[in-house]
């Protein structure tokens, strides 16, 4: 996940903690190994050299996959696990760089739900396709490693990976964990604020440090997959909390992808939010 | 997309998640904001030469977000007033005069040639405000509040509200505000009868009882972005005062062909020694205001710029330019520099003093505040940040003011510092 | 006269937001105005003493807001 990952835990004694961190550790690297697009042998890869041919999938990547076809009829189109070869042309890190629209077209032929065949189990996709769960991926650990961290213990837990949280349950004495999200605040003047989080998901989308500036204009990191290109007039940053971080981690993207009608998108899914 | 279609969304979310995770039911979110309580306090020190008005404060204001976009503001002022003021009596180049006191319990003698000053006034003030700040849907916001104080003589009561708008992508605001306030004022020995003389101790036939005044404000303004430097703010404010307006503790002198002081009639010492009556203005004041306001920012440092033009139907027109500059040496150190310029026209009805012989006007006051004058405010500010994000400020600026077309023996001019501490601070942070 | 002063404010009103609709920033070009100094009163405190002195020693007061309460000092 390329992200630091840190668990806080309510527990009294050392012995719990130590167990609550392998559980949540395990988990982590159990999920990050099965979907990372870096390691050979992995379900991922499987696809990726599948070649057009049909490949039979897991019962956990097939929930995944299932979850990822309804978050693409919700934003129809707009979020795609198909996406992620856009990488391919698009460099955020350092390099004020754009690519052409020629180079951006080629690359979307190999990109689109609507070339896929899902028939669970099988998936097939065309060649040179590939599926990336780097839109959920982190959530989805986040999520899971709470589920198992309850099964050994009823203390609170809060689960970090990377800036995409779980607060398992309130904590025994009734206080919250104190979360700083980095969203200005004008009032004080200060870059974070503080949240009292007591239980579940809080996720950020957006990044004020990763953009490409070329032209006066600016091009957010997040892509829309029907066209290729960063979303127009998204704002730099938006922080939810929701029941879980999978669900926190979508409404983030969901609401980036409206662009200029982020914050009306919020309002109106009656959500708790903080947008830069 | 469509709005609309989406109100379902975090619904069909929350069935597909829970699909995903298997698990049922899920527990709900509990997550809010902790937001800082943001207290400001001032202590500040207002001194005129000469042993005339000395005004010490303490202030406080309170800050708060409690849900996003609502805030809550608090504010407490106390004030002590101390020093002579001019009490609108001309000054006698061979005589001395001798007044009788508000209370009408003793009286005050001034030499001949000096500026007469009443130095009776030791008040004290106590105002209290609250104020909250409420999102109206997407791109509103509603303001309302009260405001209240109290001293020895005086008391206040006010309410008021405003609303703001934002357009073209929070790039332009337009704002439109009321304010009233009812008034009530009962000064020490009553409230004179306008034009009545001022009568000797113990006498009271020249005063009332209490009296009231009401003030209502009509508010209406345009903020604009113009670019990623700049703003700009456009206002205009109506007002309408109605109900005693008077300064009840300024007199008026009778003069003579000479233009000395027309004595009392009576077996001397005659307190007060000459004719001195009691100020009358119109009971009613509209007045027209235009504000505009700029604010530049540079590399380092934000330019602030403002012109305010006044018109009433007292005849007074008054122009006041207003120019900041605040210089950040460092993240944590800034330095402001103030220069303000103040021009005002004469009252029609003021006037230095009354001519005996000539009939009454109906309205006439000697208040040098209602005069012909100019005024210079010139200071600096300094601010510190600390480390632990509170802010301390200090400034000292100096205010005079000098009269036109008077000769200053006559016009009461003004020298003033002005001083200032400052200390903001957060608490639950 | 009444009618003549409706229509220019209504002209000059439709003027001033067509001009307002061409100037601007974007959203993420707000870095430098939201600033604190930036606000349009930055100091209310200061604002709010400095008003009182003014109006107890001069005939004008208010014009950027409101003057926040009344004394018995003018």
């Amino acid at each position: 996940m390329a992200s630091p990952c840190e668990l806080l835990t309510d527990v009294d004694n050392k012995t719990k903690a130590e167990e609550l961190l392998s559980i949540v550790a395990t988990e982590a690297w159990r999920i990050e190994s099965k979907f990372s697009r870096y390691l050979d042998g992995n379900i991922i890869h499987k696809i990726t050299n599948s070649n057009g041919l049909a490949v039979s999938v897991d019962e956990e990547t097939a929930q995944l996959i299932d979850f990822s076809t309804t978050l693409y009829e919700l934003t129809e189109g707009g979020f795609d696990i198909t996406s992620g070869i856009l990488r391919k042309v698009w460099s955020f890190k350092g390099k004020n760089k754009i690519p052409s629209n020629a180079a951006v077209t080629k690359i979307l032929n190999s990109v689109g739900w609507d070339k896929a065949n899902w028939d669970s189990p099988a998936l097939t996709l065309k060649p040179g396709m590939q599926l990336d769960f780097g839109g959920i991926g982190k959530e989805y650990a986040v999520d899971r490693a709470g589920q198992l961290a309850n099964t050994i213990t009823d203390a609170s837990c809060l689960i970090n990976f990377g800036g995409d949280l779980l607060v398992t349950r309130p904590r025994k004495d009734g206080k919250a964990w104190s979360v700083g999200i980095e969203q200005p605040d004008t009032l004080t003047g200060s870059a974070t604020r503080l949240i009292m989080l007591q239980q579940g998901g809080l996720a950020t989308s957006g990044d004020t440090k990763r953009y490409i500036l070329k032209d006066g204009k600016r091009y957010g990191h997040i892509l829309d997959a029907r066209t290729g290109w960063p979303i127009e007039d998204a704002p730099p940053t938006v922080t939810v909390a929701a029941d879980t971080c999978i669900e926190a981690g979508m409404l983030t993207t969901i609401a980036m992808l409206h662009g200029p009608e982020a914050i009306e998108f919020l309002e109106a899914q009656e959500v708790r939010y903080w947008c830069g | 997309m469509q709005l609309k279609k989406k109100l379902n969304l975090r619904t069909s979310l929350a069935a597909a998640t829970c699909s995903l995770l298997g698990a049922s039911p899920v527990a709900k979110v509990l997550a809010e904001e902790a937001t800082p309580w943001v207290i400001d306090t001032a202590a500040l020190y207002y001194g005129e030469q000469d042993g005339r008005v000395q005004d010490i404060s303490a202030n406080f204001l309170a800050n708060k977000e409690l849900r996003y976009g609502q805030f809550l503001n608090l504010s407490l002022a106390i004030d002590t007033l101390t020093g002579a003021t001019p009490n609108g009596a001309k000054p006698a180049t061979n005589t001395a005069q001798t007044f009788t006191t508000p209370s009408g319990n003793s009286s005050f003698t001034t030499p001949a040639g000096d500026l007469p000053l009443d130095d009776t006034f030791h008040d004290t003030r106590v105002a209290l405000g609250v104020s909250w700040q409420q999102p109206v849907g997407d791109v509103s916001t509603l303001d309302i509040g009260t405001t209240l104080s109290k001293e020895f003589d005086y008391q206040h009561i006010g309410i008021n509200a405003s609303f703001s708008r934002d357009f073209f992508q929070r790039n332009t605001t337009v704002t439109a505000g009321f304010a009233f306030a009812s008034d009530s004022i009962d000064p020490e020995g009553g409230a004179p009868i306008p034009l009545a003389p001022m009568r000797g101790i113990d006498d009271d036939t020249s005063k009332l009882g209490d009296d009231d005044k009401e003030i209502i404000d009509l508010l209406i303004g345009v903020t604009q972005v113009i670019n990623r430097r700049m703003l700009v703010q456009l206002n205009y404010t109506y007002s309408d005062a109605s109900g005693y307006l008077n300064d009840p503790y300024k007199i008026v002198s009778v003069l003579d062909a000479t233009g000395e002081p027309v004595p009392t009639i009576g077996p001397a010492p005659q307190i007060p020694s000459h004719q001195f009556l009691y100020e009358s203005r119109p009971d009613s004041r509209t007045k027209h205001s235009i504000f505009a306001k700029t604010k530049y920012r540079f590399d380092n440092s934000t330019l602030s710029a403002s012109y305010r033009y006044m018109t009433d139907d007292w005849e007074i027109d008054s122009h006041t330019f207003d120019f900041r500059y605040r210089w950040d040496m460092n993240r944590y150190n800034y330095i402001e520099p103030h220069l303000r310029f103040y021009t005002q026209s004469a009252a029609d009805f003021y006037t230095l003093a009354l001519n005996d012989g000539t009939p009454l006007p109906q309205y006439a006051s000697a208040d040098y505040r209602l005069g012909e004058f100019d005024g210079i405010t010139i200071g600096a500010k300094y601010g510190h940040q600390m480390k632990n994000g509170d802010e301390w400020s200090t400034r000292l600026e100096y205010y005079t003011t000098t009269g036109k077309g008077v000769s200053s023996t006559d016009y009461p001019d003004l020298d003033a510092i002005i001083f200032q501490v400052s200390y903001r601070l957060k608490i639950g942070d | 006269m009444y009618r003549v002063i409706c229509i220019t404010t209504l002209l000059l009103g439709n003027a001033l937001l067509t001009g307002c609709a061409n100037l601007g920033v974007d959203p993420w070009d707000r870095d430098l105005l939201a600033r604190p100094d930036m606000e349009m009163v930055s100091d209310p405190m200061e604002a709010g003493l400095d008003a009182h002195i003014y109006f107890s020693k001069e005939a004008s007061s208010g014009g950027e807001g409101f003057a926040g309460g009344g004394c018995g000092c003018n």
